[in-house]
């Protein structure tokens, strides 16, 4: 009976200190998945941070572009000045622009945008000539920076040069585009 | 039985209140950090976003312009300027007040096209922010001049020129009459808060001096500390020299077409005087008169440069 009592009371001991056991190892479980939960939550929160602050810096390079386009042409590197004549805005001064693309890379990024571009719109031509000192200005299209990009701004200028003629020397001004465009 | 289950109990209660304030510090460990980053990204957005908006104070001939912001926050809106690479840089940094307290960012979100004069921090919610153009004998960019609503500026007695170029900028917190108690007053003789020497061109502000060359520059002048305006300039004149560059290589162009503007070597002369230029007091009669001298020649020319 002694014995008997003994072994059961043994039993209850084990099986009170299983069940301890037990629960301290379903905690531990439950604690190891409430830590994954919220590890997983974070991350996920954090890839959305990270996606919105990429979205919010698109959004202002894109913005930069919009608002750049529309003055670059009257700032000092492009504008005309007075040098054909009296003030004008929206006029870029194109023999500038070729000793601006001679000595661009000390620009880098100066403007903060990947690409910028002027093409003469008139006089019509069907083939695009880039333009360089040994060609121009026979040519119609300057490319000042070029990078890849993912979307362009542009805006209507007027582009100015001294051209000469049997040894007269005259403003010759076309209607041209420049393009602003922001990288990827 | 009991007493061995009272020994139990707490040690199950203990681990639970243990590993629940742990998970409790770690919850709120993180809440706090999730808000300042997010105040760090508020800050440095917000701080490219004043650049970008700077973009359209960019002049083409008008004698100046003016804009406000208002943000929806205190906040402080902090200058840095710094000399180094070909053209320096413009940094801005915002700290905003949450809380009742400063967000501390070390976002810096830098412009290397941009000039603003500013004192040290500018603080408030509603900033004005005014452009002129500085030309040197030639357009060298336009600064920006960044004032808080909260500091009233009053140019009594200012000269007609300025009070008339102040009086249409229409700026809230420029007064050239009727000026508030509290204003900082400045003075074109006598004594006051900012004293403007107009015959020997010089600012005195506190314990500094700054020189100047024209409006632009006395403006500046009255809108920023010292060591902002002394760096500042001599962005301008990194960004004049590389100007200079673009002008003899344009002469170089147009002279090939039989234009010739004879003002190459007058042009190197004035890049070599920009690079002498680390600080106002350089901005001394030799080369103010270099810069008069080109830009008469250049009037006069056929084959005018700008």
């Amino acid at each position: 009976m002694k014995i008997a009592r003994l072994i059961a009371n043994y039993g209850d001991k084990m099986k009170n200190k299983k069940n301890g056991q037990l629960k301290i190892q379903q905690m531990s479980f439950m604690l190891i998945a409430v830590t994954l939960f919220f590890a997983l939550v974070g991350m996920f929160f954090l890839t959305l941070q990270v996606s919105k602050i990429k979205e919010s810096a698109k959004t202002l390079e894109e913005k930069n572009a919009l608002l750049l386009v529309t003055k670059l042409a009257n700032s000092p590197e492009f504008s005309c000045g007075a040098a054909f004549g009296s003030e004008k805005t929206n006029c870029v001064d194109s023999d500038k622009i070729m000793a601006l693309k001679g000595d661009i890379k000390k620009y880098g990024n100066f403007w903060g945008v990947s690409n910028i571009q002027i093409r003469k719109l008139y006089p019509l031509s069907n083939n695009t000539k880039e333009c360089d000192l040994s060609n121009y200005p026979d040519c119609n299209l300057i490319k000042i920076q070029d990078k890849e990009i993912t979307s362009e701004y542009s805006n209507f200028i007027s582009l100015c040069r001294k051209e000469s003629s049997n040894g007269e020397v005259y403003d010759k001004c076309e209607v041209a585009q420049l393009t602003v465009s922001y990288g990827k | 039985m009991s007493k061995k289950g009272a020994v139990e109990m707490p040690f199950a209660w203990l681990f639970a209140l243990i590993v629940g304030a742990f998970i409790l510090f770690l919850a709120i460990f993180a809440v706090v950090k999730i808000m300042q980053n997010e105040n760090v990204a508020i800050d440095a957005s917000t701080a490219k976003e004043i650049g970008v908006l700077l973009n359209p104070l960019e002049t083409g001939f008008e004698a100046a312009k003016t804009t406000s912001l208002i943000l929806p926050r205190e906040t402080r809106i902090y200058n840095r300027c710094a000399k180094d690479e070909t053209f320096g840089r413009q940094t801005i940094r915002l700290s905003q007040k949450s809380f009742n307290k400063w967000s501390d960012t070390d976002v810096n979100v830098g412009f290397s096209n941009k000039y603003l004069f500013s004192e040290n921090y500018t603080e408030g919610k509603k900033f004005f922010i005014f452009s002129k153009p500085f030309e040197f004998p030639f357009k060298i960019a336009d600064v920006i001049y960044i004032t808080s609503a909260n500091d009233k500026y009053c140019f009594e007695n200012s000269p007609t020129d300025i009070s008339d170029e102040l009086s249409n900028l229409n700026q809230e917190n420029i007064f050239v009459k009727d000026c508030p108690n509290n204003s900082i007053r400045v003075c074109f003789s006598g004594n006051c808060d900012i004293k403007v020497n107009l015959a020997s061109k010089y600012v005195d502000k506190g314990n500094s001096r700054m020189y100047f060359n024209d409006n632009t520059l006395m403006y500046a002048a009255i809108f920023s500390d010292s060591d902002t305006y002394e760096c500042q300039l001599k962005r301008l004149m990194q960004r004049g020299e590389e100007l200079t560059s673009l002008y003899i290589e344009k002469s170089n162009i147009i002279a090939a077409k039989g234009c010739s503007s004879n003002l190459g070597n007058d042009l190197s002369t004035l890049s070599s005087r920009f690079n002498e230029i680390d600080s106002s007091v350089n901005l001394n009669s030799a080369v103010v008169s270099t810069v008069q001298n080109i830009q008469s020649e250049n009037s006069a020319s056929n084959c005018k440069l700008w």
